[in-house]
């Protein structure tokens, strides 16, 4: 049973890692908005950058 | 002329950036195009790619975009320039504290949720190998060392994830009031407490795992409450940014400039739209002008001012355009207020969960039971007084109740979303299931009215084309359904003129100027200045000058395509409908005849509406408003729970509970059925609660009931009842089937 005394340090260690990982996220707002990066993968038909320039593009000709 | 160029007055931008400490800048800028997820991406992508941009952040709830970057490298102008190129015309916003306030309070829920979840994991690894060691894996010190194992990580749940409910307890006993926290926290305390003295003396039971799991259960319903909470505020906040920065102050040559309100100057003459909001303290200088005071004064009643008579800044203009001469200018006390009244308004929508306080009374009868249980076993075995009450206490904790409400209201708001209904108060998902009379406004909102080419009758021998682009110069100055449809009519049919001093007058019709002819549009009396009308002409839109009519627009009212199917749904769920219109009696009563309304009144001003509403609940009926106009706003204010077209006026929006989307009716119907659902839901949360402590707690107070049990009942109850919470909104047509067709 002395491999206990090895693994109950590292699972406090990971947990400690783990809390860490996640108020960073936290902090740095990647839990602010989950609904938006769901649906980015699915809007991938015009090139986003094609849209704006052709838009810019039919506002100049007048 | 570049109209941006206004954002780089130093006034506004002292209003709009926020300086960051790194030296950036931030700015939170109202885009109406961020509801279209693809035009947001396109959008954020574009941002990107500008020098000196560090981040964009998209709050599509809120129609907002906060942008972080080097204002040295790129001024706002360009910056709002840049989304008017993109079609995404951006307005920036006053910087508030609100928004950090609430992204704090999320982030530290967060974080206490995180941290109890993780030290629960860890502690129910322990309290396992205990459980495990109870049927002889383990031998005797070692479980001694897993008891304190169990304490140690059981620590920082207590004292950190759970110090909310301490500190609200403490609140508590200030106040003297019996709330959530304090039965939770004398809970969590009692059970910490007795395991902690059970692990110093190394004998009895310890209930680590179940302090953790209690913990984490309550702060998971609270985190998922507060996003929902937060999420319907920053639909509330959508409606309500549209207060101005910016005013439209009169050139001396007629034409309208667009400058900051800060930067009017006494004297300076200001254009205000209809459902706008007036920038600065001034005088009337129409002959008059209806106004809502409501967030100045409480009172919802539509107030009438005369010409030469104060407008105060803030107030919000029901029917117009107006002209407004200011009084006190460059101070920035009036925009301050305006400031401060959107906060209020954001303030005044409660979202008091009335589950809270029906887990206080919960909480406060098992501290109850668990007392009854130690005194009847200091009675009889003093000895097992400690444990059973301890057991009891454990056994009898609330979390699947705690559970239910949250997560049943949260999936009924993300499921209505989905169906095009925007709830911004979560309240008014209670009120919806209990209202009985549904109060709609007639021209907008039940019927669409439609001009046809054939039904434009020029009197003078001028061609369609001609009149209509005369009447819609008038008419674009108007949000009025009617006039909405003139204009749309003229969009597909002749090219819009310019009008001049364009003034509505409610109920009747616009009067103004094109070039420099004056006319009226409206009811023919109106138009005409006489009563003496030819038959055929009573009923129609009626363009006149100064010699006589010029030409009669007939408008088609038909009824909104999913208003029959509405008003069925809810006749079927016990809902009276009624309407109360403006409009003229022959049309409200075709109208109300199509659709099989009994109950309908016509020619109601505002105030005839609201007089109505409050009859209504006087006779004991709680009472659902449905209007879309600006002139619907005291009635939407006044109702129980109220729904706006989110087609309608800005001020409209802002009094509604619900906002229907896409121009549809039938979510109304969809959001009766949802809120009568999540009723039940609850409910039936509640009895599992009581049937649950019934069946249980007798065996934990004879001591029947060995930690493992306790922890294993209460997760399998919270999991039943989350599941069957997530039943809220789910309906077996699958979503919104006749948008498909």
């Amino acid at each position: 049973m002395n491999i206990l005394l090895v693994l109950i340090p590292v699972t406090a260690l990971v947990v400690i890692v783990g809390v860490a990982l996640f108020f960073w996220a936290v902090n740095h707002q990647q839990f602010d908005d989950l609904d938006t990066p769901g649906i980015l993968p699915l809007l991938d038909d015009p090139a986003p950058d094609a849209t704006p320039a052709a838009a810019e593009d039919t506002t100049r000709k007048p | 002329m570049n109209v941006h160029a206004v954002w780089a007055h130093p006034l506004l931008l002292a209003q709009v950036l926020r300086p960051r400490r790194d030296g950036r800048s931030e700015v939170a800028l109202r885009v109406d195009a961020l509801a279209e997820p693809r035009r947001a991406l396109a959008l954020e992508q574009a941002i990107r790619g500008l020098p000196g941009i560090e981040r964009v952040a998209i709050l599509p709830a809120a129609r907002r975009l906060r942008v972080v970057w080097d204002a040295r490298r790129l001024s706002l102008e360009t910056l709002v320039e840049r989304c008017a190129a993109l079609h995404c015309p951006a307005q920036p916003l006053p910087h508030d504290d609100a928004d950090d306030v609430r992204a704090a309070e999320l982030h530290d829920a967060l974080k206490r949720l995180l941290v109890a979840g993780m030290c629960m994991m860890q502690v129910m690894a322990y309290a396992l190998v205990i459980y495990l060691g109870a049927v002889d894996f383990v031998d005797f010190t070692t479980r001694s060392l897993f008891r304190w194992l169990g304490f140690l990580t059981t620590v920082p749940v207590v004292a950190y994830s759970a110090r909310p409910f301490f500190t609200g307890a403490a609140q508590e006993l200030r106040e003297r009031r019996l709330g959530i926290h304090l039965p939770v926290a004398l809970a969590v305390a009692l059970v910490f407490l007795a395991s902690a003295f059970n692990t110093l003396r190394g004998a009895g039971e310890i209930y680590f795992d179940s302090v953790s799991m209690f913990v984490f259960l309550l702060l998971a319903a609270r985190y998922v409450e507060l996003r929902a909470r937060h999420h319907g505020h920053a639909q509330g906040d959508a409606a309500i940014d549209a207060a101005p920065l910016l005013a439209q102050r009169m050139a001396a040559d007629g034409t309208r400039e667009t400058v900051p309100a800060l930067a009017l100057r006494a004297g300076d003459r200001v254009h205000v739209a209809e459902g706008a909001t007036v920038p600065a303290d001034g005088v009337l200088e129409a002959d008059s002008a209806r106004l809502d005071e409501a967030l100045l004064t409480g009172e919802s009643r539509p107030i009438l001012r005369r010409r030469g008579e104060r407008l105060v800044a803030g107030s919000v203009l029901l029917d117009g355009p107006l002209l407004l001469r200011v009084e006190h200018g460059g101070e920035a006390t009036a925009v301050a207020r305006i400031g401060a009244l959107a906060a209020r308004a954001r303030a005044a929508r409660s979202f008091a969960m009335a589950s809270d306080r029906d887990i206080a009374r919960f909480v406060a009868r098992v501290l109850l039971l668990t007392a009854l249980t130690a005194l009847g076993w200091l009675l009889v075995d003093p000895a097992r007084a400690f444990d059973a009450a301890l057991a009891v206490l454990v056994v009898a904790c609330p979390c699947a109740f705690a559970l239910s409400a949250p997560a049943a209201f949260t999936r009924a708001l993300s499921a209505l979303a989905r169906q095009g209904v925007l709830v911004t108060d979560s309240g008014a998902l209670s009120r919806l299931a209990q209202v009985d009379t549904a109060l709609f406004d007639k021209t907008g909102t039940l019927g669409v009215p439609r001009l046809e080419l054939a039904g434009i009758e020029p009197l003078r021998g001028d061609s369609r084309e001609e009149v209509l682009a005369l009447a819609t110069a008038l008419a674009r100055e108007s949000s009025h359904p009617l006039a909405r449809a003139l204009a749309d009519a003229a969009g597909r049919l002749a090219p819009p003129r310019r009008a001049e001093r364009v003034e509505a007058v409610a109920g009747a019709g616009l009067r103004g100027a094109v070039a420099g002819r004056a006319l009226r549009l409206g009811r023919a009396d109106f138009a005409l200045g006489h009563a003496l009308i030819p038959e055929r002409q009573r009923d129609a839109l009626l363009l006149a000058d100064a010699e006589g009519a010029i030409a009669v627009f007939r408008l088609v009212e038909r009824p909104r395509h999913d208003a029959q199917a509405t008003l069925d749904a809810l006749r079927t769920d016990g809902i009276t409908p009624c309407v109360a219109s403006g409009d003229a009696p022959e049309r409200v009563a075709a109208l109300a005849n199509t659709l099989g309304i009994a109950d309908w009144r016509a020619r109601q001003s505002p105030d005839d509406k609201l007089a109505r509403l409050r009859e209504l609940r006087a006779q004991g009926h709680v009472v659902l408003a449905v209007g879309d106009g600006s002139n619907d706003a005291p009635v939407l204010a006044g109702a129980d729970v109220s729904a706006a077209l989110a087609s309608g006026t800005g001020l409209a929006q802002a009094q509604a509970d619900l906002l229907l989307m896409d121009d549809r009716l039938d979510g109304l119907a969809r959001a009766r059925a949802v809120a009568t659902e999540v009723q039940r839901i609850v409910a039936q949360g509640r009895r599992w609660s009581l049937v649950y402590n019934l069946c249980a707690v007798p065996f934990a107070a004879f001591g029947y009931v060995p930690p493992w049990l306790a922890g294993i009942g209460m997760s399998l109850s919270s999991l039943a009842v989350v599941l069957n919470a997530l039943r809220a909104g789910r309906d077996g047509n699958g979503p919104r089937p006749e948008l498909r067709a």
